[in-house]
């Protein structure tokens, strides 16, 4: 017999009682922690499903003497969850309109639709569709003022705003700041550090309470893109630093290279640094993209009615008082799904890059 | 001849003002505005408020709070859904109010000497009058605070109950360990969860969360009344004419209970009124909206859109909704409370 040359593949069993049972001390262990994970997983299922009510058909009182969770609040009163104070009959339009920005991320991580141009169409269109449907006064919709939106597509109007006004100016604030002229570097880093060196509440509530009174009424507008205004400001100043980190990772020789080859600013920028470094900032924007997100469940505090508001009206009735708990899991979901999805799309945007650079 | 001539000018400048008054002076600024505008914007809530303002199924507000709002939006245009709820927080009621974001605040709001002088506000008379109690659990034994000395108590943290519960403990002699909460289900939650002995809230929320709680009766308010604080509706300062436009919707109200007119009889009472206030009440005899800026029949249509006191409060926090929210001192004069009407004559 030919001598073994090489390792010998363990069985699954073995190479489980090499990890996990090789000691006494071992064993025990993993007895231990199989015994608590089990236990978790247990209560978790037995609360969310298998002791759970999810019908509405005995009220309230049905779910009170249940043993697990009640979701019937959820089937009772999701769509006071999702579309807030949105008239009652026109919520297919806000649904739609929530459609529209899945099928937009949907788009937007096709290779087929990876150009600037197209992304941009993608966003902006997707934009616009997303703020007529809500809005109405179009093709026969009815208008639906700013005040009456809320729930989740108020959250995910707020958030897209935000970033597709704070993603331009950023790159305009980190442009600014690789300025030559010293006093334009200078005043906008003293812009920016202004605007870092604040909470997010008090610029909200500075936009949303206190700006009417100083801006004559022609140039002070409703009162939600006052607060649109104000976090893309705040997003913006964040993100022109991440982005100036970016610029920074690209080697200086480039920027030389295009100067020597006579290539024009607009171009060098916009062909040349700008690309790199969004490739180079893509792990931080993410991030700075997911923050945003979240952030806006702040604007609770000056009145509007996003999908957190929504939720604590949900279970602030008479009924369902005591089953906080629930609305808290339903909207932590949705936040879930959300953010989720963000940061694998951003995962996948760094392997796609990564690819490229072999 | 000049000064003749210059005081001549005058009085004829001042009847022609007195001439005009009867016209023009009837609506305030704020009226004015809100009829310009077509709508009635009024205080609502980030969430909800149990009892006062909550949001039904179908994302439309309910409420005591709210049907006082809607009563003062019937009684302008003669039509509920030309009120507007702007939802709002607590931190927001004022700058909101005086940036004219909202025409009036009705938010389970106390009048206070602060908020009449250094805001600059002004109220309508008491709608409500809430009362800071304790509740505690029945098989403790416990029937007054005095009794719960050395006890511990959860407490809405950062509202006026803190102080309040501090100085009460204080001038009956009596040491409360205080544990404080941010948010109102977790506070709520400590209580039924037995991590307090005591728990002390604004009245109507204290009896509210005992009355949706596991078991109600397992539980009671003590006795004493720690603070009272009149609710009212909150208005800008120096528009009079709004003052007394919101205070007389809800005298309107009042005397609607008083005389035992109801969202039912209202058009047999309009068709044959009983007495004559009645009549001038519902608009029988013309003439009677004019004074506030109003049509005719206002009192008609806010009493055919929202009932009357009784009926607004049972429907809302009393016998009517979960909640069996007994009126007390929130009953009219002639039942034992402290609420009643001005007179219409």
């Amino acid at each position: 017999m030919a001598s073994v040359d090489y390792i010998p593949r363990k069985t699954v069993l073995q190479s489980l009682r090499d990890r996990y049972f090789s000691t006494l001390a071992n064993t025990a262990l993993t007895l231990l922690s199989a015994f608590i994970i089990g236990a978790i997983i247990w209560k978790v299922l037995n609360w969310a499903i298998l002791g759970a009510v999810f019908s509405t058909q005995g009220g309230a009182e049905a779910c009170r003497a249940a043993s697990g969770a009640c979701w019937s609040v959820i089937t009772a009163r999701w769509r006071l969850i999702l579309f807030g104070l949105y008239p009652h009959e026109e919520h297919w339009r806000s649904g739609l309109a929530c459609v529209v920005v899945v099928v937009m991320t949907v788009l937007s991580c096709l290779p087929r639709f990876w150009s600037g141009r197209a992304i941009a169409i993608i966003w902006v269109g997707g934009f616009l569709a997303f703020y007529f449907l809500m809005k109405g006064g179009i093709l026969g919709l009815t208008v639906v003022e700013e005040a009456k939106w809320g729930g989740l597509s108020l959250t995910v109007f707020i958030f897209l705003a935000t970033v597709l006004i704070g993603m331009p100016l950023s790159i305009v604030w980190a442009l600014l700041r690789r300025s030559e002229l010293p006093w334009i570097s200078g005043t906008t880093a003293v812009i920016i550090d202004s605007i870092r060196s604040l909470p997010l509440l008090s610029i909200l509530f500075t936009f949303a309470v206190v700006l009417p009174f100083v801006l004559p009424s022609w140039a002070s507008g409703d009162k939600l893109y006052r607060v649109i205004v104000g976090m893309a400001l705040f997003f913006s100043a964040y993100q022109a630093e991440i982005i100036r980190g970016g610029m920074q990772g690209v080697p200086k020789g480039q920027e030389e290279a295009a100067k020597s080859l006579g290539i024009a600013y607009w171009h060098r920028v916009s062909r040349i640094l700008l690309p790199q470094a969004f490739k180079n900032a893509l792990p931080a924007t993410i991030n700075q993209i997911v923050i945003t997100f979240k952030e806006t469940s702040l604007v609770i505090i000056i009145g509007f009615f996003e999908i957190l508001a929504s939720g604590n009206a949900a279970y602030g009735t008479g009924e369902w008082t005591f089953a906080f708990v629930e609305v808290y899991a339903f909207i932590a979901l949705v936040y879930f799904v959300f953010v989720f999805s963000l940061s694998r799309y951003g995962a996948y945007l760094e392997r796609r890059m990564a690819v490229s650079e072999r | 001849m000049l000064t003749v001539l210059t005081k001549l000018t005058a009085i004829a400048g001042l009847g022609v003002a007195a001439l005009a008054t009867p016209a023009m002076a009837n609506v305030g600024p704020t009226l004015e505005q809100v009829k310009a505008r077509g709508s009635l914007e009024c205080s609502g809530h980030n969430g909800s408020f149990l009892g006062f303002a909550e949001v039904d199924d179908k994302g439309a507000w309910k409420g005591l709070d709210i049907d006082l709002c809607r009563a003062v939006a019937v009684a302008i245009f003669g039509d509920a859904s030309k009120l507007n709820v702007v939802p709002i927080s607590w931190a927001q009621r004022w700058p909101a109010l005086q940036s004219g974001d909202i025409d009036l605040v009705i938010k389970a709001s106390g009048g206070t000497f602060s908020r009449d002088t250094e805001l600059g506000l002004q109220f309508s008379r008491a709608y409500f009058l809430g009362t800071t109690k304790a509740m505690v659990r029945k098989d403790s034994g416990i029937t007054s605070l005095k009794e719960a000395d050395g006890g511990s108590i959860c407490i809405p943290a950062g509202t006026t109950i803190e102080r309040q519960v501090a100085s009460y403990a204080d001038r009956i002699g009596i040491t409360l360990e205080p544990i404080l909460f941010e948010k109102t289900e977790e506070l709520r939650e400590a209580y039924f969860s037995s991590r307090c002995d005591l728990y002390a809230q604004w009245g109507p929320t204290l009896a509210i969360d005992r009355s949706v709680s596991d078991d109600p009766s397992a539980h009671i308010l003590l006795p004493d009344v720690m603070a009272m604080e009149p609710e009212v509706a909150i208005l800008r300062q120096g528009d009079d004419q709004w003052v007394d436009l919101v205070n007389w919707v809800f005298s309107a109200l009042w005397f609607a209970e008083q005389e035992g007119i109801t969202q039912a009889n209202v058009d047999e009472m309009k068709a044959n009124p009983p007495t004559s206030e009645i009549g001038k009440l519902l608009g029988v005899t013309p003439d009677q909206g004019a004074p506030l800026g109003l049509e005719d029949d206002w009192a008609y249509n806010v009493i055919k859109a929202v009932g009357n006191y009784a009926e607004v409060y049972e429907r809302n926090i009393g016998s009517g909704s979960i909640y069996d929210m007994p009126r007390d001192i929130n009953n009219l004069w002639n039942n034992g409370g402290v609420l009643y009407p001005m007179v219409f004559d």
